[in-house]
């Protein structure tokens, strides 16, 4: 995104970056501008917020373990087919 | 932990990368390939799980992805990682399996369009949600949050943002360009946080409860004396 003279910009632009924000992977002059947007508009900073505590969450809560029983079997299966070769 | 770090130091090949056990693999010792599994077998698991949805095809999936990655081993040559490289066949095998069954069950993934306009939820989230609701249902909350996306959705979630793949090797997984899955993880990231929020936000304070209530209330009310006007 270009940045040059871009003081204000829109929610929908502040929105598209959100994803680069949230992973740090915006420069230091887009960061600026999205950080002065958020600081005046509420509905941006709760949206921003609430995403990157979701990324934490979501990463934090190791979602999705291997069953027990689907392990045993994925093992005992593996057995078999090393023992082939 | 970097990628080939052992979890369990009694493992065979404990302190390996992975790139050494597959050369210890090739070399004859096939043990070392059951390292290789068990450092990487959760990643499968959840890559199988986000292409198929459900656990018991993603248990099918998963046996074929090492079944097919120790056949195909000497193909794997460390240009990438071995978990793209393990991911890519796994991510493959997934989608085998749904175009194998998609005569028997309704697919989603053309619903990448035409989605409600998002975000709609603009109330912050409780300070400390695990005091909340504990880490147990906290896991489910999100899984339950993840399983609801439709696939093209919930991969690039899953690769990302639970497996922590840079955006340019999970496209190379998937097989897709790097803009495109920027895209979609914005998209899964915005429907995941709309139905996470509906648990997680800050419960409104009594009276913006009412005064909503009176608004939602007052507006049935003229509907209903509109519908009936017109009669």
């Amino acid at each position: 995104m270009d940045t040059k003279n871009m003081k204000m910009i829109s929610c929908k632009e502040v929105l598209a970056n959100l994803s680069s924000y949230v992973d740090e992977e915006v420069s230091e002059e887009l960061r600026q501008v999205l950080e002065e947007h958020i600081a005046w508009c509420r509905r941006c900073r709760v949206v921003f917020d609430t995403t990157g505590r979701m990324v934490k969450l979501v990463l934090d809560s190791e979602p999705f373990e291997v069953p027990l029983a689907v392990s045993a079997r994925l093992y005992t299966r593996l057995e078999e087919v090393l023992s082939e070769n | 932990m970097g990628e080939g770090d052992s979890v369990n130091s009694g493992e065979i090949g404990a302190g390996q990368d992975d790139f050494a056990l597959v050369q210890r693999v090739l070399a004859g010792d096939h043990r070392c390939f059951e390292s290789l599994v068990r450092r990487h077998e959760r990643r499968v698991f959840r890559v199988a799980l986000a292409v198929l949805g459900n656990i018991e095809d993603a248990e099918d999936a998963m046996q074929e992805t090492f079944i097919k990655a120790f056949r195909h081993l000497q193909q794997f040559r460390g240009e990438s990682r071995f978990t793209t490289w393990l991911t890519r066949i796994a991510v493959n095998e997934a989608l085998q399996k749904r175009q194998a069954r998609r005569d028997m069950v309704s697919f989603d993934d053309s619903r990448e369009a035409g989605e409600k306009p998002l975000p709609q939820r603009f109330e912050p989230w409780t300070a400390d949600p695990e005091q909340l609701y504990g880490k147990q249902e906290i896991r489910r909350l999100v899984e339950t949050a993840i399983q609801a996306l439709a696939p093209i959705y919930r991969q690039v979630l899953v690769l990302r943002d639970v497996e922590e793949m840079s955006a340019e090797e999970a496209a190379e997984a998937l097989g897709i360009k790097v803009p495109a899955l920027k895209s979609r993880l914005l998209r899964a990231r915005l429907m995941l946080r709309e139905s996470l929020g509906a648990a997680l936000e800050e419960p409104r304070p009594l009276g913006t409860r009412i005064v909503h209530s009176a608004v939602r209330m007052r507006n049935m009310m003229k509907m209903v004396l509109t519908r009936a006007a017109g009669r």
